[in-house]
């Protein structure tokens, strides 16, 4: 009696049991989460150089000033803040979950490096190579998803296509991937002008400042895609977490799941690094925070970080740009300032415990 | 009804680790694989389970080549419990009984979910549990949630008759004497109900009690499967463990110092 069940099949069945192993509990927090991204959404976009109710925009009783600074500046940067945020909390997230273990974040295995040595090339290089008409504002991006892509590569191929011989091997090439980088970046840091170096070091320190719709509006289409890719496989992550032997035995496909978790952080990742430079500590911190909050089983975690990074990265942009008004604070500072000592006092905790 | 495992030979680098070894696992019983350390057992066991593939020979479930069955089948067949790897996150008892809940597309399936749980934790004593963090339990108190989580794997209701199987490597490590024979018993029990058992056992009384038939492997060959009394042979123990062993052939108790 052979049972009759293809592999696609069985495979939605895994996926489909989403609600059963999640608790009210979890399901509260996550609508919490959900309201504060939306409610900072509209503050954000209401608080800034100059102030504008969301309510008269709406209404129509806005000058037409006013809605060109709402529409085409402070909305898609409030968007891309946002975005970044989700990306780089339920990145953090699903990578801690693969290589089960805590202090994994999308740096880790490269992938922030890669990016932004591909970031680099062209702020240092791209000037005297590539006339700004072929690709024009999606250079850099570009280019830093490349950077991110090729992380990716070197990684599948040291690695035997993401093999079955465990996650340690894939942080230690992961480690030496991101040297590399480091090195490349350096080399460029080296050569480049005074003005060059200028946009290096705050493009390294994070800002949503370059934020337009024609970069921001297929990102946001392709980040959503990849994460709604991403959390039909949050079963099998839990699963992960009994060993890759035991999960195998439990029905789930290690390898195309390892393969699935970090071409989507890669996606997500490359994408809101080469959008918004490096910001630490979001991918790291997020997803803890919400473990402590609600528990630690994945269906409810990658959502809820998702949220949660949304939120907190709106408001750290916010805070970025009226704290030293008229000037404007690097967003990844004022993440890392607030992520270092938490991170911190995490590791302080996990000690004790 | 049965796994049936023909002529296996395995070897790495040229070292022979298991050399064609043929025995089936039957429905409903209890079958004990004992003998020394890297005698090739646990490696067995793993070849079993589709875990590893052998150099030679073949596996099959219920007449189901093991390469033809895909990983979500093959869990649908058999429960596996071996030495079980540090989990890293803060996962509750009861999160971790229910990873071996598996969906099936069967209609009405999902509804026995809750029961299930609850029926498996009060057969394995984990009520009192439930809400405790996994990683805070004793190593003992963790292999019984490992053996509730692959027992829900297994859960069926009582008017299925599916051919299933549960593979476990020494079950009872770590447990105290209570646990180590409740457990057995608990064994026993799945047995009764239909469930095929392939375990690897230590304590030769553990397995001349609980089981319906022993293998005895040294070497990697296998040496002789019978039922107890046939298979626990002093001079043949002797031989393979490097110790005088007296066995009560009345209460099939064996001691050995």
């Amino acid at each position: 009696m052979k049972l009759q069940l293809n592999y696609n099949q069985v495979n939605s069945l895994i996926r489909s049991n989403f609600f059963k192993f999640i608790n009210k509990n979890q399901i509260s927090i996550l609508v919490i989460t959900l309201l504060m991204t939306v409610l900072s959404l509209f503050i954000a976009a209401s608080i800034g150089s100059f102030n504008i109710s969301i309510f008269d925009y709406v209404l129509s009783t806005s000058t037409s000033l006013e809605n060109k600074v709402l529409e085409q500046i402070r909305m898609p940067r409030v968007l891309l803040a946002g975005l970044v945020g989700a990306s780089l909390g339920i990145s953090g997230a699903s990578l801690q979950g693969l290589f089960r273990n805590p202090l994994a974040d999308p740096g880790l295995i490269g992938v922030s490096a890669g990016a932004a040595l591909g970031a680099a090339i062209v702020i240092v290089l791209g000037s005297s190579f590539i006339p700004d008409y072929i690709f024009g504002p999606f250079i850099l991006p570009l280019s830093a998803i490349m950077g991110a892509a090729l992380v990716i590569y070197l990684l599948y191929l040291f690695t035997k296509g993401f093999g079955y011989q465990g996650v340690t091997y894939m942080l230690l090439v992961g480690i030496a991937v991101n040297a590399l980088a480091s090195v490349g970046i350096g080399i460029l840091t080296f050569i480049s002008t005074d003005s060059e170096l200028r946009g290096l070091t705050f493009w390294t320190m994070g800002s949503f400042g370059a934020a337009n719709w024609t970069l921001v509006f297929p990102a946001i289409i392709i980040v959503i895609a990849t994460i709604s890719l991403l959390i039909p496989f949050s079963r099998q992550l839990d699963l992960l977490q009994l060993g890759e032997p035991e999960a195998y035995r439990l029905g789930v496909d290690v390898k195309a799941l390892k393969f699935r978790v970090i071409i989507s952080s890669a996606i997500i990742v490359g994408i809101s690094v080469s959008l918004s430079g490096m910001i630490g500590f979001v991918g790291l911190v997020v997803p803890h925070l919400m473990r402590l909050l609600g528990g630690v089983n994945h269906n409810y975690l990658l959502p809820a970080s998702a949220f949660f990074g949304a939120s907190i990265m709106i408001i750290a942009d916010l805070l970025s740009r009226i704290l030293i008004q008229p000037a404007e604070l690097p967003v990844g500072l004022l993440t890392s300032a607030i992520g270092a000592p938490f991170f911190l006092w995490l590791i302080f905790r996990i000690r004790k415990t | 009804m049965t796994i049936k495992l023909q002529n296996i030979s395995y070897s790495v680098n040229n070292h022979k680790i298991l050399e064609n070894v043929s025995l089936n696992v039957r429905k409903g019983e209890v079958l004990s694989l004992i003998g020394p350390n890297g005698s090739g057992k646990s490696t067995l066991l793993n070849v079993a389970t589709g875990d590893i593939k052998p150099s030679s020979g073949s596996v099959s479930y219920d007449n189901n080549a093991i390469e033809d069955l895909n990983i979500v089948e093959r869990s649908f067949y058999r429960g596996v419990m071996s030495q079980s790897q540090q989990i890293v996150f803060d996962f509750s008892v009861q999160e971790i009984i229910e990873m071996g809940w598996i969906e099936r597309g069967l209609p009405n399936y999902s509804n026995h979910f809750d029961k299930a749980v609850k029926e498996i934790s009060s057969l394995c004593d984990l009520e009192n549990l439930l809400d405790r963090k996994f990683n805070k339990l004793s190593g003992g108190e963790q292999r019984r949630v490992h053996f509730a989580r692959t027992l829900l794997q297994l859960w069926r209701p009582s008017n299925s008759n599916e051919p299933l199987f549960m593979l476990l490597d020494e079950p009872t490590a770590n447990l105290d004497l209570y646990y180590e024979i409740k457990m057995m018993e608990i064994i026993k029990l799945k047995a009764s109900e239909g469930i095929g058992i392939f375990l690897i056992l230590h304590d030769l009384n553990l397995a001349a009690k609980y089981s319906d038939r022993i293998a005895i492997i040294s070497q990697g060959a296998l040496i002789k499967i019978d039922e107890p009394k046939k298979a626990l042979d002093p001079v043949l123990l002797k031989k393979i463990y490097n110790l005088d062993m007296v066995i009560d052939q009345q209460t099939m108790k064996v001691s050995y110092f």
